[in-house]
C-alpha cells in the first residue's frame, strides 16, 4: 500500500479465523487504519484484497460486515431512529424490523428517550452508542472495530465490551483495532502487531508473549538490583520491577541471587509478559528523541545508579 | 439488494428533505409571493369591478366635463354622472368631499390622458373611478357606431390561422403558439437548476462533512449511492415545479375572471410532437448533467463554503447563452451559437432555445441531446470514482489527478 512514494503498508498477510476475537495492534501511524481501509475497498490497495469464507468483499454485501471506523460520525441533521433505520434497510432488514431492532438496541444503552432527537443534539458518548448500534446491526458475520472504546467513559466501556463479547458468542467473528492491551489481553484470541507496515508479531497471545520475554518475574524492594544472565529487566521503576526470564529459567534462583546480592523483596510474582510492556518493548524506540532517553532510564530516581537498562532501551 | 438499496436511499434522501423546513422555506417563498401578488390584484379588481357594479348607488358621485364630445349627457347620467358647471368648482366639491369624483374627459383620449380627481378612498377603491371613467368613454363610443358587427369587433380578439408552405407542401407556423410549449422547458431548467444546486452540492458533501462515508462505503456500493441521490434530487425537482406551478393553475383555473388573466385558448398553442419531444429530453440530459456535475464537485470539496465558489461559476455557464439570444435566434449557423450549442455546460439553453425558434435539426439535437447523456454518465461515474477514492479526504480538496490516477490513491487522512 503506497502514498506517493511511501509505502505505509507492505508484504502484510494475515488471516482472521471464524469466531474469534483478533487485535490489530499497532502504535500510531503503524498503518492500521490503513490496512482495514485498503481492506474494505476504501482505498485502493497497491494490491491484496479481504476475502471472507473465500469470497472477496463486496460493499454491496455489507450485511456480513459491522464496521466502526476511526472517523466517527452519523447524519447530524437527522433523528437518531431514522438514522438507524436507513442503515438498517442498507444491512438488508425491512423499515418495522429496523426500526423494532433500534428502538431494542436504545433501550439497552439508555437512549431510548433520545430516539426522536437529531444526532447533534446528543453527546459525543451517545453518538458513539448510536454509531455502535448502527455497526451491529442485523448481526454481522465479521465485526471490525478501529479503536471502539475512544470516548467512553469507564462505565460505557464495560457496556461496549460486553456488547462486544454478546456479538463475539453469537458467532461474530471480531476484529479490533485499538491500542487499550488489557482489553486485548481480556477478549483477543489472537493479535497482530504492527510495525511500519508490516507484521512485527502474530498468533496468540500466548505465543507473542513468548515470542518476547515470555514468562517474567514482578517484585517489589528496596536496594539495587544487579546485573544477571538469569533475567532480562522489561522494567525497572523505583521499588518494583519486571524481570524477563529464559524459558528454562528457576523463578527460585532468580529471588535467591537477588537476595544474596543485597536486595529486599517484599514481593515476588512470576507472570506472563504483558502485552503493554510487549507494545513497550515493540514501539518504544519510535517517540525517542537523543538524549531524552527511556521511560524505564527517567523513572530513575535522580542521581541513583542506573544498574539495569531495559531491553530495547 | 442493489435495487433495494437504490430504492432506500432515493427515500431516505428525498423524504429527509422534504421534512426540512428549510425546504419548505425556500421552495413556498416563490409561490407564496406569487399567491400574494394574485390575492392583491383580485382584491383590486374585485373592488373596483364592485364599485362599477354600484355605479347607479347615491353613495358615488360624479360629475365630469367632455371636450372630446363623445360624451352625451343622458349616457353619463347612465353612470350618475352630471355635467360639472366649472372645473375649478368641481375639483373644490371633491377637495370639500361633497362631490365623490369629477371626471376631464380630454379633446382626443387617444393621445391625452383622462383626469380623474377623487375622494381618497384607498389602493384599492380608488380603481373604481379610473374604471368608470374608462366605461364612459367606452359606452359613448360604442353608441356612436351603429354597426351591432362592428361594435362587436372592437369588444373581441379575432382569432388568426396561418397556414405556410414550404417546397409546396403545407408547414406548421404557429407563430409564437408554437414557440411557447417548447420554450416552458427553458423556464422548468433554470428553476430547477437554480433552486436545487445548492442541494446538488450539499448531497455529497454531507457525508464528508459528517464522516459518514466510511459506513457508507462499506455498506453499500457508492454507484447505488451516487445514482440514488441524483434520482432524489430529480424527485425533488419534480416536486417544486409542482409547486410552483400550483398558484399559476389554480388561479387560472378558477379565478381567471377575477384577476382578469387573458382568456388563452390553450387549443391554438402548437404542441409538435418532435419539438416537444426534443425540448425535453433537452431539459432532461441538461438537468442530468448539472446535478452529477454538481454532486461530483461535493465530492472533493471538503466544505460547503468552498464548494459554493464553483457552484457560482456552474450557475454562469447556464445564463451566458442568454447574453446571445439575439443572435441564437437571428443566426443559428453562427460560430458562437454552433460552440455554445455544442459545449456541454451551455448546451442546454442554446439547443432548447433553437428547438423552440425551429432552427435545430434532428441531427443536431440528436448529437447534442448525445453530448449532454454521454456527459452526465461520465460525470455520474467520476462523481461515484471520486467519492469512493476521494471523499475519505475529509479536511482536503481532492487533487483530480491523484483521485483519478491509475493507481487512484487519496493521502491518507489517518493511518
Amino acid at each position: 500500500m503506497d502514498f506517493g512514494q511511501a509505502t505505509v503498508v507492505e508484504d502484510l498477510s494475515f488471516e482472521v479465523r471464524a469466531g474469534e476475537t483478533f487485535g490489530f495492534l499497532g502504535s500510531n501511524g503503524s498503518g492500521k487504519t490503513t490496512t482495514i481501509r485498503a481492506l474494505l475497498g476504501i482505498y485502493q490497495p497497491t494490491s491484496g484484497n479481504l476475502h471472507i469464507k473465500g469470497r472477496p468483499f463486496r460493499p454491496e454485501e455489507g450485511g456480513r460486515l459491522g464496521y466502526l471506523p476511526e472517523e466517527r460520525g452519523l447524519y447530524k441533521k437527522e433523528k437518531v431512529i431514522d438514522t438507524m433505520t436507513y442503515f438498517g434497510r442498507l444491512k438488508g432488514l425491512s423499515r418495522d424490523q429496523a426500526r423494532t431492532w433500534s428502538m431494542g438496541y436504545l433501550e439497552r444503552v439508555a437512549l431510548a428517550d433520545k430516539a426522536s432527537s437529531r444526532l447533534d443534539k446528543l453527546s459525543g458518548g451517545q453518538q458513539q452508542k448510536v454509531q455502535l448500534g448502527v455497526t451491529i446491526m442485523n448481526s454481522p458475520e465479521l465485526l471490525i472495530l478501529d479503536e471502539p472504546t475512544k470516548g467512553f467513559d469507564p462505565v460505557n466501556r464495560h457496556l461496549l465490551m460486553d456488547i462486544i463479547e454478546e456479538q463475539r458468542l453469537q458467532g461474530a467473528t471480531v476484529v479490533m483495532v485499538t491500542h487499550q492491551m488489557e482489553e486485548v489481553e481480556r477478549l483477543c484470541d489472537r493479535v497482530i502487531l504492527l510495525k511500519n507496515g508490516r507484521a512485527e508479531a502474530y498468533g496468540t497471545i500466548d505465543a507473542v508473549q513468548n515470542q518476547y520475554w515470555g514468562r517474567s518475574v514482578r517484585l517489589t524492594y528496596t536496594g539495587t538490583i544487579p546485573a544477571s544472565n538469569l533475567y532480562e529487566p522489561i522494567r525497572v521503576g523505583h521499588n518494583d520491577a519486571e524481570l524477563s526470564l529464559a524459558d528454562d529459567q528457576d523463578e527460585a534462583d532468580v529471588l535467591r541471587q537477588l537476595v544474596q546480592a543485597g536486595v529486599r523483596v517484599r514481593s515476588f510474582t512470576t507472570a506472563k509478559t504483558s502485552l503493554e510492556d510487549i507494545f513497550l518493548q515493540v514501539y518504544g524506540d519510535q517517540n525517542e528523541h537523543p538524549g531524552t532517553g527511556s521511560r524505564q532510564a527517567s523513572s530513575h530516581r535522580a542521581g541513583e545508579p542506573t544498574t539495569l537498562q531495559p531491553a530495547g532501551a | 439488494m442493489a435495487r433495494h438499496n437504490l430504492s432506500t436511499v432515493v427515500s431516505f434522501e428525498f423524504f429527509r428533505t422534504i421534512t426540512k423546513s428549510r425546504f419548505w422555506i425556500g421552495t413556498l417563498s416563490v409561490p407564496v409571493v406569487m399567491g400574494i401578488v394574485i390575492a392583491l390584484i383580485y382584491l383590486s379588481n374585485s373592488s373596483t369591478s364592485a364599485a362599477t357594479d354600484a355605479r347607479g348607488d347615491a353613495q358615488f358621485s360624479i360629475s365630469y366635463t367632455d371636450a372630446s364630445g363623445f360624451i352625451t349627457p343622458e349616457q353619463a347620467a347612465a353612470f350618475g354622472a352630471e355635467p360639472a358647471p366649472a372645473q375649478e368648482q368641481a375639483i373644490a366639491a371633491v377637495r370639500n368631499e361633497s362631490l365623490d369624483a369629477y371626471f376631464v374627459f380630454p379633446v382626443n383620449p387617444v393621445t391625452q390622458p383622462i383626469r380623474v380627481y377623487g375622494v381618497d378612498e384607498g389602493i384599492f377603491e380608488n380603481g373604481k373611478y379610473s374604471a368608470v371613467a374608462q366605461a364612459m368613454l367606452d359606452t359613448a363610443v360604442q353608441a356612436r357606431i351603429e354597426d351591432p358587427a362592428v361594435v362587436a369587433l372592437t369588444q373581441a380578439e379575432p382569432v388568426v390561422e396561418v397556414i405556410t408552405y414550404a417546397d409546396g407542401a403545407e408547414a406548421e407556423a404557429g407563430g409564437i403558439n408554437a414557440i411557447i410549449p417548447p420554450m416552458f422547458y427553458i423556464v422548468i431548467f433554470y428553476a430547477l437548476i437554480v433552486l436545487l444546486a445548492g442541494q446538488m452540492l450539499a448531497s455529497t458533501l454531507e457525508e464528508k462533512e459528517n464522516r459518514v462515508t466510511e459506513m457508507i462505503l462499506t455498506t453499500l456500493n457508492p454507484t447505488t449511492l451516487i445514482s440514488g441521490k441524483v434520482i432524489s434530487l430529480f424527485l425533488l425537482g419534480a416536486l417544486q415545479i409542482i409547486l410552483f406551478s400550483a398558484p399559476m393553475i389554480i388561479g387560472y383555473l378558477f379565478f381567471r375572471q377575477q384577476i382578469h388573466i387573458p382568456d388563452v385558448d390553450l387549443s391554438t398553442l402548437i404542441f409538435d410532437p418532435q419539438t416537444i419531444t426534443v425540448g425535453f429530453l433537452l431539459m432532461v440530459g441538461g438537468f442530468s448533467l448539472f446535478t452529477t456535475t454538481l454532486v461530483a464537485l461535493g465530492t472533493i470539496m471538503p466544505t460547503a463554503k468552498e464548494a459554493r465558489n464553483f457552484m457560482g461559476i456552474m450557475i454562469a455557464l447556464l445564463f451566458v447563452p442568454a447574453y446571445a439570444v439575439p443572435l441564437i435566434v437571428s443566426n443559428p449557423q453562427a460560430l458562437i451559437v454552433q460552440l455554445f450549442t455544442y459545449f456541454p455546460y451551455s448546451a442546454p439553453v442554446t439547443a432548447m432555445l433553437r428547438n423552440g425558434f425551429g432552427s435545430l435539426d434532428l441531427l443536431e439535437a440528436g448529437i447534442v441531446i448525445s453530448i449532454l447523456f454521454i456527459g452526465s454518465a461520465i460525470m455520474l461515474r467520476l462523481a461515484v470514482k471520486l467519492f469512493q477514492y476521494g471523499s475519505i479526504s475529509y479536511t482536503s480538496r481532492i487533487s483530480l489527478t491523484k483521485a483519478l490516477s491509475p493507481k487512484r490513491r487519496p493521502a491518507p487522512a489517518h493511518t
